[in-house]
This record gives C-alpha cells, sequence and structure tokens, in this order.
C-alpha cells in the first residue's frame, strides 16, 4: 500500500461527507488521552515519573527498530519480515557468545553445526562482497584465476575466523582483538587522512607513511588492552552479534531477495517470503536454544538509581543515548553523504536511479546490512532488559512497524518520534491494565492512528 | 463446469491410449502434488494401522475447515488475513466455557464462570460469536489493503491471543479449560475416536459445500473481482466494503466452528493452541495448497497433518523437535513456493 | 446551436467543478454540459484534465468542489459504486480489467446481482449467460472465453474492456482513450461499436488524441486546457475555430 492510497483510505477520505466529525472524533480522542495522562500525573507524580522514564526505555527499543525498518522500506518498498529474525539473531548472537556466564553455565550452548553453518554464510558474504569491492579495479591487472583463487582462500579465512570465533566464545576478547585492531587502525587513517587533508591543506604523500604507522601502533595498543581484558567480553559479543546478524541479512539479500525481486517485484510475494523465512529461523534458534525464556548476563548499571520517586537503571538511560545516537548516525548518513543520496534515489525510483549509474544492488545490500544491525541492537538491548525468547523476534518486528506506522511510514524523523510515543502510550495505557496487555495497547494504537492519521506523525515528504 | 469437461475429454483419450499418459502429465504440478500428498496419506495410514487414521483424519478435518475459511478471504477476496487464529480461538472458549463440566471447574482455585450446556446448545453460539467479533473487526478493518492489512490482522491475533492469556475470569488463562463436554444426541454421547472422526468430517463437508455455493456463485465472482481491482468493481455499481465484510463474517463463523470442534475433541484448551505463530501456519497451509482453490486447501491441510506424522517415524530425529522442524520446512516452502509457484500447488491466483 | 436549450437534453452536467492535487488545480471551476443521445469527444493537451474530469463523474475521484447534475439531481459527491443508478458507467486509459479471472467472468461479473445476500444465492442465469454471450460475440471475443483476461494483446484487453462496459444498460458511456494504442484493423473495430452504440440512441463520451477519429465520429466537441474549457461546439465548428488551432491543434 503505497503512501497516496493509505491517503486515500484515511477516514476523512473515507466518509468525505463527515469529515467535520471524524475531526471532531480525532480531537476528541487526543483530548482524552492527554487529559488521563494529565490526570495520572496529577495523581501521583513519581509514578507518572517512573513510567514516563520506562516509556522512554521502551521507546528506544522500538526506535532503533524503526528506524532499520523504516531505512529498509523507504528503499525497497516491501515489509521485510525478516527484520524480526534479524532482531532475534542479535539477542541469541549475545546469548550464544557468552551463554558460559549466564546462570553459571547452566544452559551453555556451543554447537558445532551451528558454528560452520555461520562460517560458510560469513565466508559467501565476504565472497561477493570481495568481488564486488576487487573485481572491476584488479581484473584488467591480474589474471582471473589467481583473482578467483585468492578471493576464494580470503573468503575461506573470514569464514574459519567466524567459526573460530563462535567456537571459543569464552576467549572473544582474545580472539577479536586482532579484528579491533584492524578497525580501529583502519578509522585512525581516515580521520588522520581527512584532518591532514582539510587542516594542513597538502596534498603530497609525505607525512602518509608516519600517519599509518601512528595509526597502526595505536590498532596494537587497543588490540593489547581487549586482549587482556576478559570483562569486555560482553560488548564484544554485541558487536559480533550485529555482525551476524547483518551478515545474515545481506546472504538473504544477495542469494533470495536479488532473485525474487527480478521475477516478480510484487510487495506481498516478497512479504510471504520472507515471513517464511522469519518461520524458519525462529524454529531455528528453537531448536538450538529451546523455546523457554533465558536471561541475558547483567550489563553495567544494572542496579538502579532512585531519582525523584523513579527507579532508573543506568542500561536503560544508555538506551535511550543508543537511540538518539543511532539516529544521529542514520540522519547524517542519509542526508550528508553520497550514500544517502543513492538510498534516496533508489527509494523514488529504482529503475532510474539504475538508470543514472547507481549500482542498485550494492546500495540495498548494504541498507539491509545496517537495517538488520539497528534491528540486532533493539534485539539485545531489550533482551538485557526484559528477556529473550525466540518468538521475540516477531513481536519486536510488528512494534517496530507499529512504531514506523504511527510515526508516518517511510519517514526517519518520524520512526524516533513513533517509536518513543509507542513506548509512552503503552506505559501509560498498562497504568490501570496488567502489563501483559501492553501488546493490545500498540496494536489499538495502530488501528487508531491508521485511521484517524494515516500518514502518520511526521509524513515522509 | 469446464474444468470438470476437460477431466472427463482426458481421461477418454487416455483410455483410448495409455502410453500417452505419461507425456501428457510429465509437466502437470498439479497432478503430481494430487497424487503424491494423497498416495502418501494413503500408504502411511495403511502402514499404521486404524488409530493412527483416526487421529490423523480428526487433527486434518478441523485444519481443513480451518484452511478453507481462511481461503475464502486469502485466496478468493485477496486479503492478506494472519489473523485468523483469534476467530479459532473465540470459538474454541466459547464452546469451553459454555460446555464445560460444572463440578470439575468448581474444584479449582481460580473459578470461573460454567454453564454446562450440551455440545449442540454451544456449537451455534460459539459459532455466532466468532462472527459478531468478526463483525466488529471487519468494520475497522475493512479500509485497509495490502500489506498493511497484514499488518493489523497480526494485530487481531496479538490481541486475541492476550485476551485468551490474560483475562483470567473467563478463560483462566495459562491453565486452560479441562473437560469441555464431547457432543451426544439423546443418550448417544460421541466418546468414541471413531465417532468423532465421523462428525468432523460431516461438518467438514458442511463447510465445503457451502464454501463451494459461496465460491460459484454471484456473490463469489465479485469477491474475485475485488481482489483483482476494487476500485473498478466499484464502479460497476458493487458496495465492496459490504462484500468484504459479508466473507470475512462467514469465514470466521467456518473459523470459530472449527474452533468448538477442536475443544470438543480435545476436551482441553490452553492459549497455546492460538498462538500468532499458529495463524502464520494456517496461511503457510493455505499459501502451499493453492490460493483460489477449495481442493488446494485440502490438499495444504492434508499435507501440512502429514508431514508432521511423517515425521514422528523418520529415525534420528528428536521427538521434541518435530514441530520446529516441519516450521522450518514450511518456511522454506514458502519461499520455494514464492519463487517458483506464487499460486500454491493446485491453485488458481497468483499473490 | 441555440443558446437555450431544453434541460432534458443533457444528460450529465458539470457546474462549477474543481480538483486540486496539491498546488496544482487538475479542474479548475468547470462548467460542461453534455447532451443526450450525442456522441461527445473531449480533447486536450496532456495533464489538461480530460482523465480527472472522468475520473470525478464517474466517483473515482471525490469533488473538491461544484455540482455534479445527473438527471436534474444536483450533487456534490459522487459516489463509485453509484455510478449505475446515475446511469453512468466508463473505461479506464490504463485498461483495469479482472486479470486472474476468465475473459467470460470479466464480463460475468457485471451483469449479476448487485446487492450482497442475493447475490450469495444467485447462480448464474440462463439470461446471463446469453447476454454475455451476446457482449462477447459483439467484440469478437467468443472464441477467447476461456482465456485468463491477463493473457489476452493489449488489442484484446481494449476490446474486452468496452465490451465490459457495454454489458452494462445505462445511459451515459465514459470511454477514457478507447483508440489509444490500437492498430488499424482494432481501430476500425472500436469505431464501429461506438457508431453502433450512436446508432441505439447512446450518450457517449469520448477522450481522443487522434484528429481524424474525432472528426469523423465525434457530434460535439470540449477542448480543455489546464483544467478548464476552451471552446465548446459542434465538432467542425471548433476545429474550424482559429484560438482552437493555435491552442492546441496548431503544432
Amino acid at each position: 500500500m503505497s503512501l497516496a492510497q493509505l491517503r486515500d483510505v484515511s477516514l476523512v477520505n473515507f466518509l468525505k461527507i463527515r469529515e467535520q466529525q471524524s475531526r471532531l472524533l480525532a480531537v476528541g480522542l487526543t483530548a482524552a488521552i492527554v487529559g488521563y495522562i494529565g490526570w495520572k500525573i496529577v495523581q501521583s507524580p513519581d509514578q507518572a515519573l517512573q513510567f514516563a522514564f520506562n516509556g522512554l526505555a521502551v521507546g528506544a527499543v522500538y526506535a532503533l527498530l524503526a528506524m532499520g525498518f523504516t531505512l529498509v522500506y523507504s528503499t525497497v518498498w516491501f515489509f521485510d519480515l525478516y527484520y524480526g529474525a534479524a532482531a532475534a539473531i542479535g539477542a541469541y548472537g549475545v546469548f550464544y557468545l557468552r551463554s558460559h556466564d549466564v546462570l553459571g553455565g547452566q544452559y551453555a550452548v556451543n554447537s558445532g553445526p551451528v558454528n560452520v553453518l555461520f562460517a560458510a554464510v560469513t565466508a559467501g558474504v565476504a565472497a561477493w562482497a570481495l568481488h564486488v569491492l576487487l573485481y572491476r579495479r584488479l581484473h584488467t591487472r591480474v589474471q582471473p584465476r589467481t583473482l578467483l583463487i585468492a578471493g576464494g582462500l580470503l573468503a575461506t579465512a573470514f569464514g574459519i575466523y567466524t567459526g573460530l570465533v563462535l567456537a571459543n566464545p569464552a576467549n572473544l576478547h582474545v580472539l577479536l582483538s586482532p579484528l579491533v585492531a584492524f578497525f580501529v587502525a583502519g578509522v585512525a587513517i581516515w580521520a588522520l587522512n581527512r584532518a591532514h587533508l582539510r587542516f594542513a591543506l597538502l596534498t603530497n604523500r609525505g607525512p602518509f607513511a608516519a600517519m599509518v604507522a601512528v595509526a597502526i601502533a595505536l590498532g596494537v595498543l587497543v588490540a593489547i588492552f581487549v586482549a587482556s581484558t576478559p570483562s569486555l567480553g560482553l560488548y564484544l559479543s554485541w558487536f559480533v552479534a550485529c555482525l551476524l546478524s547483518g551478515t545474515v541479512s545481506l546472504a538473504l539479500y544477495r542469494g533470495l531477495y536479488v532473485t525474487m525481486r527480478e521475477r516478480a517485484n510484487s510487495p506481498l510475494i516478497m512479504l510471504v517470503a520472507s515471513l517464511g523465512i522469519l518461520l524458519a529461523i525462529t524454529a531455528f534458534i528453537t531448536i538450538v536454544f529451546r523455546a523457554a525464556p533465558r536471561p541475558l548476563p547483567d550489563t553495567f548499571g544494572s542496579e538502579p538509581w532512585t531519582i525523584g520517586g523513579a527507579n532508573i537503571k543506568g542500561f536503560n538511560v544508555f538506551a535511550i543515548g543508543l537511540a538518539l545516537a543511532g539516529f544521529a548516525v542514520l540522519l547524517f548518513m542519509v542526508k550528508k553523504t553520497a550514500f544517502g543520496k543513492a538510498v534516496r534515489a533508489i527509494g523514488d525510483d529504482e529503475e532510474v536511479a539504475k538508470v543514472v549509474g547507481i549500482n542498485t544492488t550494492v546500495v540495498i545490500a548494504v541498507v539491509f546490512f545496517i537495517g538488520a544491525i539497528y534491528a540486532a541492537l533493539a534485539g539485545l538491548v531489550s533482551g538485557h532488559d526484559t528477556a529473550i525468547q525466540p518468538r521475540m523476534g516477531l513481536l519486536l518486528l510488528l512494534k517496530g512497524w507499529i512504531a514506523s506506522v504511527v510515526g508516518g511510514i517511510g519517514s526517519l524523523y518520524g520512526a524516533i518520534v513513533g517509536g518513543f510515543a509507542l513506548g509512552m502510550l503503552e506505559q501509560f495505557g498498562i497504568w490501570d491494565l496488567a502489563g501483559e496487555w501492553r501488546d493490545v495497547i500498540s496494536f489499538i494504537v495502530l488501528i487508531v492512528f491508521l485511521s484517524f492519521w494515516p500518514q502518520g506523525l511526521l509524513p515522509r515528504k | 463446469m469446464s474444468i470438470a469437461t476437460g477431466a472427463l475429454r482426458n481421461i477418454q483419450d487416455v483410455a483410448r491410449d495409455p502410453r500417452s499418459w505419461w507425456q501428457r502429465s510429465k509437466g502437470n504440478i498439479e497432478l503430481w502434488a494430487n497424487l503424491i500428498v494423497i498416495g502418501w496419506a494413503l500408504a502411511f495410514m495403511l502402514w499404521r494401522g486404524g488409530g493412527f487414521a483416526i487421529t490423523v483424519g480428526s487433527v486434518f478435518a478441523i485444519w481443513a475447515i480451518l484452511a478453507v475459511s481462511l481461503n475464502l478471504v486469502v485466496g478468493y477476496t485477496g486479503l492478506l488475513s494472519v489473523g485468523h487464529i483469534g476467530f479459532f480461538g473465540i470459538g474454541a472458549y466459547a464452546m469451553a466455557v459454555l460446555s464445560s463440566n460444572a463440578s470439575y471447574e468448581q474444584l479449582r482455585t481460580e473459578a470461573i464462570p460454567t454453564f454446562g450446556w450440551p455440545f449442540f446448545a454451544a456449537l451455534p453460539f460459539s459459532v455466532i460469536l466468532a462472527g459478531l467479533v468478526a463483525l466488529v473487526v471487519g468494520v475497522a478493518f475493512n479500509r485497509f489493503r495490502d500489506d498493511i492489512y497484514v499488518l493489523v490482522s497480526f494485530g487481531f491475533a496479538v490481541i486475541a491471543f492476550t485476551t485468551f492469556l490474560s483475562w483470567r475470569n473467563l478463560t483462566r488463562g495459562a491453565f486452560g479449560i479441562h473437560e469441555i463436554a464431547r457432543p451426544a444426541i439423546g443418550s448417544w454421547v460421541f466418546e468414541e475416536e471413531l465417532e468423532f472422526l465421523a462428525l468432523l468430517l460431516v461438518f467438514l463437508g458442511l463447510v465445503v459445500l457451502i464454501a463451494w455455493l459461496i465460491v460459484t456463485s454471484s456473490f463469489g465472482r465479485v469477491l474475485t473481482a475485488i481482489r483483482e481491482d476494487e476500485q473498478a468493481i466499484a464502479v460497476f455499481g458493487y458496495h465492496t466494503t459490504h462484500y468484504k465484510l459479508a466473507i470475512w463474517v462467514i469465514s470466521a463463523m467456518m473459523a470459530g466452528l472449527a474452533g468448538a470442534l477442536l475443544a470438543s475433541w480435545s476436551t482441553f484448551i490452553d492459549p497455546n493452541s492460538f498462538v500468532l505463530l499458529e495463524s502464520v501456519l494456517l496461511v503457510s497451509i493455505v499459501i502451499l495448497g493453492g490460493l483460489a482453490s477449495i481442493w488446494g486447501s485440502l490438499l495444504g491441510a492434508l499435507a501440512f497433518v502429514m508431514l508432521e506424522e511423517g515425521m514422528r517415524f523418520v529415525p534420528f530425529l528428536p521427538s521434541e523437535f518435530i514441530g520446529q522442524i516441519r516450521q522450518v520446512i514450511l518456511g522454506i516452502l514458502l519461499v520455494l513456493l514464492m519463487l517458483f509457484r506464487p499460486q500454491g500447488l493446485v491453485g488458481r491466483f497468483k499473490l | 446551436m441555440s443558446t437555450q436549450v431544453d434541460p432534458r437534453v443533457y444528460v450529465l452536467e458539470t457546474r462549477e467543478i474543481s480538483k486540486n492535487f496539491g498546488a496544482v488545480k487538475a479542474i479548475d471551476q468547470l462548467t460542461m454540459s453534455i447532451l443526450r443521445e450525442w456522441l461527445t469527444c473531449i480533447v486536450g493537451p496532456n495533464g489538461s484534465g480530460k482523465s480527472t474530469l472522468i475520473n470525478l463523474l464517474s466517483g473515482m475521484l471525490p469533488l473538491d468542489g461544484g455540482i455534479v447534475v445527473i438527471d436534474n439531481v444536483g450533487l456534490r459527491v459522487v459516489k463509485a459504486h453509484d455510478s449505475p443508478d446515475h446511469g453512468i458507467t466508463r473505461t479506464f486509459q490504463e485498461v483495469r480489467l479482472f486479470d486472474q479471472i476468465s475473459v467470460w467472468d470479466n464480463i460475468m461479473v457485471v451483469l449479476t446481482e448487485r446487492r450482497v445476500f442475493p447475490s450469495l444465492l444467485e447462480r448464474t442465469k440462463p439470461r446471463h449467460r446469453e447476454e454475455a454471450e451476446r457482449i462477447l460475440k459483439s467484440v469478437g471475443m467468443w472464441e477467447k472465453r476461456e482465456a485468463m483476461a491477463q493473457d489476452l494483446s493489449y488489442g484484446q484487453r481494449k476490446l474486452l474492456e468496452i465490451g465490459r462496459a457495454l454489458a452494462m444498460d445505462v445511459q451515459v458511456y465514459l470511454f477514457d482513450e478507447p483508440f489509444a494504442g490500437l492498430f488499424p484493423r482494432m481501430l476500425e473495430q472500436v469505431k464501429s461499436i461506438l457508431k453502433d452504440m450512436r446508432e441505439q440512441d447512446r450518450s457517449i463520451v469520448f477522450v481522443s488524441h487522434n484528429m481524424d477519429i474525432v472528426r469523423e465520429l465525434a457530434d460535439h466537441l470540449f477542448v480543455l486546457d489546464s483544467g478548464a474549457l476552451l471552446a465548446v461546439g459542434e465538432t467542425d465548428e471548433v476545429l474550424a475555430r482559429s484560438s482552437v488551432i493555435d491552442a492546441y491543434l496548431g503544432n
């Protein structure tokens, strides 16, 4: 359903003749909700503060989900239900890597086939990424066979590395330190180079070697620090879980969606196919981890602080910060970079984007990767906050979907506003009910929004 | 009509020249799907014997009623509803509350209202209750289409499940309701599984008949037109919203019937039978069997039931994972179908 | 043409209707009257609001202002599903058939019962069959009746859509670009269908870009430009006016 169609089906258009009453109803409804919340705040300010904070904390998860979801949806215009599985993979990835640490290792899981599977997926994705990045630049200079063998070996190395990491979660900090070093050095070189070009206004390559040396030294230093600090394992596992979720998303996109979109670009076909993927991955997670809920290990800030009569957990503050930071990064990426321009061009018209020379396959692949990372972040934050269970993926997906509808489908500002708004409405809604009704409240919010404000709070322009 | 005469012509041709049959049917996926699923089911039942066949038949009948009812909405009207399990649950809970054994329920700590009605008195109420809820839900959902419809129908399933789980004064939440009445006519109680299977098949036959009458009527033709282009058919004077509402309510009543039968058949229900994933499985049955084809829904339900029962006898397969492995297989099947055969095995409509 | 005409002569009128898409005025205070039993043509450059006008008259777009007068009843709101009651039916610029059902059912579906509950009980009746057969034969699609609508060629789809409109027994037929993209043979077929309809005293409104056809067929001509009327009158007279030629036909 496109945006134009959505406007068509709004209650206001639907009952053109009763426009006045419909507006009145919408205004009355809003007033009633605001009045209810206001009354609650007056009645017991302390509790209201608690609920508002809880709303923000839950809203942070929804906002993260909605942002990634919106990014993907406004590029390819179909609802990718794999997105829910990406959140579950993020949460279960953390559990998988830290299971020896949770409840004294009671539910420790580490299965060879799973490691091999992920190693294979990583190798495949790495092979494709290498092909995309290097083939065009090198194939004129190097023999194709050499290129094939070298690329294959490199991709296999990536796969084996992933397998190793997954098989030895207790030594995550050691195994991951080279990757961290590489990452830090890369970022340092990029930053130094930018600073060098901008401030020194020099174009000669003289100081470049020095810069590289400094960056590598920095990388090695950080790596040594990481390798000698086992307590970093949890945060490294976040990193790995996000990467894994993104990798699976990439594999699915390249392996399946590209072919599928060429065959029949019908949103419903894509939706049903991704539903199948969600079903399969959910069942796979259940087989590996069982259906019962599992806790994730304690993080920093698990102890609540008391501020003005409300109990506030440091981790929740961190989650809210994470959502805001994620928003800032995404906004920068979409509004300021060439990549963002390409994404918007594809979202407006994929065929035209292809014609003007954008490599749509690669850009969309990156969009899927980023989207899955946001989903995984949301999944693991919500997992640390409550607990994880295999069907969390579907529920989180629905919440992200609702938040993006509430905020305005396809709008980035709408996603973050919608996420926090949904979280707040949900929390204030369950004040007088039991907590188990929160899903019901979200869906009632959804249906009310679709009926009265189908374009959402901040519509995409 | 035309299909029947076509089949007749085929049979005549084959009778004249038996060797042409292989040539004719080599690429006929519909024929092979039918042969394989039915053959598999028959072979299995012969191998495992009568008791097995009765259980499988009962499970099949309930899923088949559900699948046929959902196909009216998804296949014929083109509304991809993922919330149908909600009506199934409403039918089941209505039956459970109305007909569960009052004395047994009062022994429990969390007492719920019981009525102790006989099965055949509670059945119409369950069906009508599902229909009434569908009427309200349908009015709210009527203006949505395509992927937004999927989202709101997900919502209905979630709301229904939460209600079953959390309205403890009526449903006793996760504990479930026991001692639901078996049907009885006079002093003849359907205690035997075989008797109950016969009853289920009678109801299945009834549902299939009604569905067939609907889809071959003028009403059914309008439904397919709504599926193809709702705005265009409206210009020819049809109140499409009324049509969609009518089929939605009819379909929900059929699902309610299936729920009531399930409650009575298993004599115990809890919210776990009505989770969102079951609803998704139901949709995949309908798509697998074939959209806009009643026979397809029966075939899909049979394939689904046989998939589960068949896996029980695969060696080296831990029995606690059967449901999950079935789910993995269904998921992959859905992807393959969307890639190669978007109308399902014997369907008449491509998504 | 005389300036004062008996109101019963008009089958369809608009009074100052408007339609805006955002800031664009697609139809701007348009007042026009369509004559009963005449073959009326609407011409105009691309984006002049011809299709929007048809959509407004058939209720597929809501009016932003003005009144549509049908049978001496003024309507501020035209609803799509009331258009057969208003005596209106239409075809679409981009052919909109019911793709995944047969040609036969595409015709049958507009012939049968419209009320919900009676249609549930209605089986296909012999008179429906006869009517559908007559229509399909008149547009030359009888041999193709068991094919899926999506498997037809473009011209056949166009013909089938015209047939579907013919199956409606109404006063006014709105044809949006019935000649666009047709091969000469099909073109002749559509032309003869329209001529036959005029013989049967039907009122027809069609949109076309093909000036030869307009000259040959149309009795009455409306020239639209930017959502407003540029010229009205009998075809030959309008086409002779220099303002029309300059504004639209000159190039």
